[in-house]
């Protein structure tokens, strides 16, 4: 690890732009994720969010600007990066062929930790996957497989952690035990998390530091003081983002 | 009906997807390498015929059987090819809740095979035409046109045969995968237990790592063991070890080449998983490299055993098959998806290794070399970076 990295930093993302065929799709982006950080990443359909995070979990080679995780950079050692982070698959991507154990089994070989080595928790209990997780993933629900998701990408106790769209679709114990979760691995000092989703009102009770991306650049930033003052009533911090998604082009002018 | 160009739109918009995504960089490199291969070969081929013209318009079973029956099994092979690709289209799960019947779609898949299959038989028809023509066979057209008969003919039986075939995929999806597993022993988990455990029975798609027999399976393991055992009967009988040497090599090829699968190299499961190409790519060919290896035991045995003093031949085949197999999973890697593409690839590329090494010598296995450690380098590079 370079010894000018800060220890307490997790994910270091710097000018970044990546995109696809050669387009950058997200441009100039500058992140940087602490131990304890809970980032909400928002964003109208097609702002770039899931190109910044294929981006940063080595899915797609930035055109520009460096990624590092937990000090490693992704360019310079790929497969040492990538045992920074666990990433909820997209539920449509999951190997549908085996039982949830066989993914857990599979994710878990390959991260080299028992396949119900959860940080704290025993996740497959909290998510009610018990019953689930002999059966073939092909028979499960969409709530499900984001369960099964969710509970391979904190196998092995990464320190960032990395949830795509995967509270959509969860019933609302499941995405109440994920939150609770979520909290306990930042308040342990040890793990960051991001979370991309469209459920705005979720992400100030839940998050202590918010980002939104409007065609492709952050648009708008808050931290935590920012966000419990953005929510001082209900729906205020809704009506923020949704101001902010509603006048395009506005952040720019600032 | 209103619906009829919808696959072949769909298809259409596919394919301009597909070139709009990929770097003006690389669509340069395949059309003018590409473009420059081709008239390589065009070049090639119209010197080889030119140089045999006269023996090739005198040899009549090609002319009777040979060709005619070329024609109509490379057009079934096509029409079987397209058709599967359009009824695919026609069942896509985005147009599975919309009101159409299995006959509309059934309907749709033909259009579109046709559309696509006039093209088709209008190169054949000009390449044999041209063919004609540079060997200097009489009734040249005559022939352009009956090619295109032939071929025609073979795709139109074999298109309304896959047609005529296709179930209704619109309600059975993962009925095959929705058997309940519990308290069953997975057959394939011994096997398949090395880190990432069950990768094999995922790039399978065997539910739950069990071998679900079927005709297709049992048929092709009666059909490899038939052979087996007819060319180490022939050696023994003859005493001779090259037919079991070669039933070993091709054999065992083929059962690589059948088994082999690379598709959990494109997921994301992979990809961001801290885990390497070299080591994903060993794995996933770990297991067919070990069926390969089983079959080839037999016959090399029996060869061994028919002319203990040839010993080499044996071991050379054995060397081959670890060649040829090391070479087939890298196209197959590179096409991760597509294991027919990368057999045709692969195919293509040994046969024309092998009609240029008749001319260049074995210097021509370096430009296969080349070619291969390319494909290994674009499939990390999209292992890796997308």
């Amino acid at each position: 690890m370079d010894s000018s990295v800060d220890p307490a930093e997790i994910l270091a993302v710097r000018g970044l732009s990546a995109g696809y065929g050669g387009r950058a799709v997200v441009s100039g982006i500058d992140l940087s994720l602490d131990r304890g950080d809970i980032l909400g990443l928002l964003g109208a359909n097609g702002s770039g969010k899931s190109t910044l995070l294929r981006a940063i979990t080595g899915q797609i080679r930035p055109l520009w600007g460096e990624v590092a995780i937990d000090g490693v950079d992704l360019a310079g050692a790929l497969e040492r990066a990538k045992s920074g982070f666990g990433l909820a698959i997209d539920p449509s991507d999951l190997p549908v062929a085996l039982t949830g154990r066989q993914y857990l089994q599979l994710v878990a070989s390959i991260r080299g930790c028992a396949e119900s080595d959860w940080p704290g928790v025993n996740v497959a209990e909290r998510l009610g996957l018990k019953r689930w997780i002999d059966r073939l993933i092909a028979e499960y629900s969409l709530g499900t497989r984001a369960k099964i998701a969710i509970a391979a990408a904190l196998l092995g106790a990464p320190p960032l952690l990395i949830l795509d769209e995967s509270l959509n679709g969860l019933d609302p114990l499941a995405a109440f035990e994920v939150k609770r979760i979520i909290l306990a691995l930042a308040s342990s000092g040890r793990h960051a998390v991001i979370i991309s989703t469209h459920v705005v009102e979720a992400v100030p009770g839940l998050c202590n530091r918010a980002v939104l991306l409007a065609e492709g650049s952050i648009a708008q930033e808050w931290d935590a003081r920012q966000l419990a003052d953005a929510s001082h009533a209900p729906g205020a911090f809704e009506l923020h983002v949704m101001k902010a998604l509603s006048e395009p082009m506005s952040w720019q002018r600032r | 009906m209103r619906h009829d160009r919808l696959v072949l739109t769909l298809l259409w918009r596919e394919l301009l997807a597909g070139l709009r995504s990929m770097r003006r960089r690389d669509l340069a490199w395949i059309v003018a390498g590409g473009g420059a291969l081709l008239a390589y070969a065009i070049a090639d081929i119209v010197v080889a015929l030119q140089a045999g013209a006269a023996t090739l318009r005198q040899v009549q079973p090609l002319w009777t059987f040979g060709l005619p029956g070329t024609l109509f099994g490379l057009g079934g092979f096509a029409g079987n090819a397209l058709a599967r690709l359009c009824l695919s289209r026609a069942f896509a799960p985005f147009l599975r809740a919309l009101p159409l019947s299995l006959r509309e779609r059934r309907r749709m898949a033909a259009v579109a095979a046709c559309t696509l299959g006039v093209p088709i038989a209008s190169i054949v028809a000009t390449a044999v035409g041209l063919g004609c023509v540079v060997i200097v066979k009489p009734l040249a057209p005559v022939w352009g046109l009956g090619a295109a008969i032939l071929f025609g003919a073979g795709f139109c039986v074999a298109a309304v045969l896959r047609l005529r075939s296709a179930r209704d995929l619109v309600h059975p999806d993962t009925a095959d995968l929705a058997g309940d597993p519990v308290g069953r022993t997975p057959w394939l988990g011994a096997f398949d237990r090395s880190t990432p455990a069950w990768l094999s029975s995922w790039a399978w798609g065997l539910p739950a790592g069990r071998i679900t027999l079927s005709w297709r399976l049992v048929g092709a393991a009666i059909l490899f063991g038939f052979a087996a055992v007819v060319a180490a009967f022939i050696s023994l009988v003859r005493q001779d070890a090259v037919p079991a040497a070669m039933a070993g090599l091709t054999g065992g090829l083929m059962v690589f080449m059948l088994s082999v699968r690379f598709h959990p190299l494109g997921s994301p499961v992979l990809r961001t998983a801290p885990l390497g190409f070299a080591r994903a790519w060993l794995r996933l060919a770990r297991l067919p490299l070990q069926l390969s290896v089983a079959y080839f035991l037999l016959p090399a045995g029996a060869a061994l055993a028919a002319e203990p003093s040839a010993w080499a031949m044996p071991l050379a085949s054995g060397f081959w098959l670890l060649a040829l197999n090391g070479a087939y999973a890298v196209f197959a890697a590179y096409f991760m998806t597509a294991p027919f593409v990368a057999a045709l690839s692969f195919l293509s590329a040994i046969a024309y290794t092998s009609y240029e090494s008749l001319e260049y010598g074995r210097t021509v296995l370096i430009g296969f070399a080349a070619l291969v450690l390319f494909l290994w380098h674009r499939a990390q590079r999209r292992y890796r970076h997308g």
